[in-house]
């Protein structure tokens, strides 16, 4: 079986996340929607926060950043494509036939099949003005280019973060706690 | 139609049957009520007879939202349980922030009703039109954490929202409250009792459907705006940062933070309970409800000391006041163990706090001994014995059995004067202000529908010296007496008008921060958005809104009178009226509750000596229907 290599692109412009600022808001959910459905419909947005009640963690999950995207590579065909010039995936709904398998391969879970309308729902970026960045209280999604800097500082927060879960994790299980 | 922003049904679920039923939401509920509270008030004094056992099957708990829930308005992700409390046997009603109030409208409901009673333990899903009443028998004695996670591992959906009863409702513990998903608390008046009482451990509630607002360009614009409009207030950005602990500091400077069961109110360890020392040692995370721009809910942990390891949300300012202060505790972890404790075990920390501080009182007067506790010493500033007390009001052991009936039950069941100590009003222990050093909430504990309630007409104007603002809302003409905190004058004129604010407030529903305080919006915000939302152009006039807001209290008065409240009741414990503030910037000051009283009848158009609504307000309020569902008796 001929397995076709994955097409790696340097992309210009990117949505990031810092979770670490997520409150969890789900602001950008209800902006999203608002957007592109005209009515208030988080099950629909484009992009989803996972919220971790227990750990206090807030995780937004967007579409992207894909240097080789799933999506593409799946699509039996043809419909998911790149543009050439921005690099953003696109879905060619003349061409999808519904087949799901971008759902599937999404590693951000944020392709969707609205089962009401029959559709693949994904995110465009808002033609490069996207609305969640624009609503975030905090930040905590930003889009532009990936530049190394900030790519430092989230290492450094992530890891206090996780050392600081496990820590908890061992004391509560030492003390026998629930 | 006027209905954009509602979902026009109401889910019932009939425990005795078996079955659920869908009502359509009657339209003129809509032009007369709005919604939320408003529209609970309605089902509750139509539905649940006078006189009945809040425990028995007659009482209904009723989950109620507003036409913004789920929208994008600031804020709008709160909701609220109704019922007759377990707690005090009127009125009873509590809000919780979260998310569930906005999954219950996407699942495609304004409204839930909890009716009847189960005869084994259940719990009810609602997932769209997936609707079930689920065998609960494996999840009964779980704590609130435990069933929340164990409900979405059964259905593999970490998005359901879960409104679970800890072991406290399920022994009926009276100041149990309801917990969604781990830390968002249905605090007040017993709500986990009610559910509990129902055989009923959990609600758990998906929805994947819309909220579609009339206007939806011109709704979300002006959504948008306001948004801006919390991001660019300093004192929200502050709220942000330190959550509703910066009001620690702002207590002690003026004397009103409730310390030794409210005997006084300053506290010489507050720094240790200020958000100043707390959020640099202890605060991970900064979270937020469902549509908030603010974020003023902080995940925290504890890294040392005897509570090293706990990891938990809160507490909030009346928690730190509960545990700390009040109860002479300097210690920040010993209120976030506790939050925690009462976060599993389903009960509201201020009655659980003041009820605990009431046992410490006694004791220390020597009213009651070590015989009554169980051999257990009760000292003011001992942590452990709070946490012990704590987990026997949980599981209603030993002395834990007494005080699991809050304190005013409490009182009468251990009599020898010890009464003096339970610090309540109708029942419902008194949050963390103090009508001494700040006479408009003096008034509002008072008058306060629930009882001892901070979240209905709580003025912050006044105690925080807002001159302008006060000068715009009330005229300048009463200034300076209406934001001078040790006068009763003007006092009332204060409370209704913030009342009838805080009333549409709930009726949206959106959250007390950013319309309580800080001041962002008011009544002609709400104008301006609600007919945007809902296309019923009478919402704009501020006129009818305040008109809107005083059927809702005096339809809330009226259920009350119905259970035998009159103006006997509306009164404060004698600490606050007799014994004058010992210590600090407002030393020597006393409240006089009667010309407050008297004023604030007036203003409502009720009757003086009995402080119940006259015949002239009931009509001019269209309240006349009440008539058919006066007692039999």
């Amino acid at each position: 079986m001929q397995v076709r290599s994955p097409e790696v692109v340097r992309l210009p412009s990117q949505l990031t996340v810092d979770y670490t600022k997520c409150t969890g808001c789900r602001i950008c959910e209800l902006a999203c929607s608002a957007k592109h459905e005209g009515r208030f419909q988080p099950s629909l947005a484009r992009l989803k926060i996972i919220r971790y009640d227990d750990l206090g963690i807030d995780i937004p999950n967007v579409c992207g950043p894909c240097e080789e995207a799933p999506c593409v590579e799946v699509c039996p065909v043809y419909a998911m494509r790149r543009d050439p010039i921005s690099k953003m995936v696109f879905l060619d709904h003349d061409k999808c036939i519904l087949c799901k398998s971008c759902v599937g391969a999404c590693v951000n879970g944020v392709i969707l099949l609205d089962t009401t309308e029959m559709r693949i729902i994904k995110c465009d970026h808002c033609g490069g003005d996207p609305e969640c960045v624009k609503v975030c209280p905090t930040g905590a999604i930003q889009y532009g280019p990936i530049s190394s800097a900030t790519t430092f500082e989230r290492h450094g927060k992530v890891a206090s973060y996780l050392r600081e879960i496990e820590h908890s994790a061992e004391t509560q299980q030492s003390d026998g706690a629930s | 139609m006027a209905a954009g922003g509602y979902t026009g049904r109401i889910l019932r679920v009939q425990l005795g049957e078996g079955n659920f039923k869908v009502d359509k939401l009657p339209l003129e509920w809509i032009r007369d009520y709005i919604g939320g509270d408003g529209f609970a008030a309605k089902l509750l004094y139509e539905e649940v007879p006078a006189g009945c056992d809040p425990l028995g099957s007659h009482n209904k708990l009723i989950m109620s939202t507003g036409p913004i829930t789920g929208t994008l308005w600031p804020m709008s992700g709160r909701t609220v349980f109704v019922s007759k409390a377990a707690q005090t046997g009127i009125w009873g009603e509590s809000h919780v922030g979260g998310f569930i109030g906005p999954e219950l409208k996407y699942a495609g409901y304004d409204m839930l009703v909890i009716e009847g009673q189960s005869d084994k333990p259940v719990y009810v899903l609602i997932e769209d039109s997936n609707l079930q009443i689920l065998d609960a028998g494996k999840f009964w004695g779980m704590k609130t954490h435990e069933v929340t996670a164990a409900i979405k591992k059964e259905h593999t959906d970490p998005d359901i929202q879960i409104a679970a009863v800890g072991p406290a409702g399920e022994r009926k513990v009276r100041f149990s409250s309801l917990i969604i998903n781990n830390a968002r608390a249905a605090g007040r008046t017993g709500m986990g009792a009610v559910l509990g009482a129902k055989n009923v451990k959990a609600i758990a509630i998906r929805g994947h459907g819309a909220v579609e607002v009339s206007d939806h360009e011109a709704f979300t614009t002006l959504a948008k705006a306001a948004h801006m409009r919390v991001r660019t207030n300093p004192q929200a950005q502050e709220m942000g940062k330190w959550g509703t602990w910066i009001l620690t500091a702002v207590k002690q400077e003026i004397g009103e933070l409730p310390t030794y069961n409210h005997r006084t109110g300053v506290f010489s360890g507050w720094e240790k309970l200020s958000g100043d020392y707390i959020r640099p040692r202890y605060t991970i995370s900064d979270r937020a409800c469902f549509g908030c721009s603010l974020g003023c809910k902080k995940m925290n942990y504890v890294r040392e000391g005897p509570f090293a390891g706990t990891l938990g949300e809160g507490p909030e300012y009346e928690g730190l006041m509960a545990f700390g202060s009040g109860l002479g505790i300097a210690d920040y972890p010993t209120t976030l163990k506790a939050n925690q404790i009462c976060n599993r075990y389903g009960m509201d920390t201020i009655s659980a706090g003041a009820t605990i501080g009431f046992a410490f009182e006694a004791f220390e007067n020597g009213l009651i001994t070590t015989k009554d506790t169980g051999g257990l010493q009760l000292e003011w500033g001992d942590s452990q014995a709070v946490i012990k007390l704590l987990e026997m009001i949980g599981k209603r052991e030993g002395f834990g059995d007494i005080l699991a009936e809050g304190s005013r039950a409490a009182a009468e069941r251990l009599g020898r004067g010890t009464e003096q100590y339970a610090i309540h009003v109708k029942g419902l222990e008194v949050s963390g202000q103090d009508g001494r050093t700040h006479r408009s909430i003096a008034l509002g504990h008072a008058t306060g529908a629930r009882g001892a309630d901070h979240l209905r007409s709580l003025v912050v104007v006044d105690q925080l010296g807002y001159e302008k603002v006060a000068a715009d809302r009330w005229g300048a003409d009463k200034l300076p007496e209406i934001i001078d905190p040790y006068t009763e004058k003007y006092k009332a004129t204060a409370v209704v008008e913030s009342e009838n604010a805080y009333c549409i407030r709930d009726t949206l529903i959106v959250c007390w921060y950013s319309v309580s305080w800080p001041p962002i919006f008011w009544m002609n915000d709400f104008a301006d958005m609600l007919p945007l939302a809902t296309g019923e152009k009478s919402f704009g006039d501020v006129k009818n809104l305040t008109r809107i807001a005083e059927r809702q209290v005096t339809l809330k008065r009226l259920f009350n009178a119905r259970e035998g409240i009159t103006r006997a009741d509306d009164n404060l414990p004698r600490r606050f009226t007799h014994d004058p503030m010992p210590e600090g910037p407002g030393k020597g000051q006393t409240v006089d509750l009667e010309p407050m009283l008297d004023d604030y009848y007036r203003l409502r158009g009720w009757d003086l000596e009995t402080g119940l609504p006259t015949e002239k307000k009931i009509r001019s309020l269209s309240l006349e229907w009440t008539k058919k569902y006066a007692p039999s008796h």
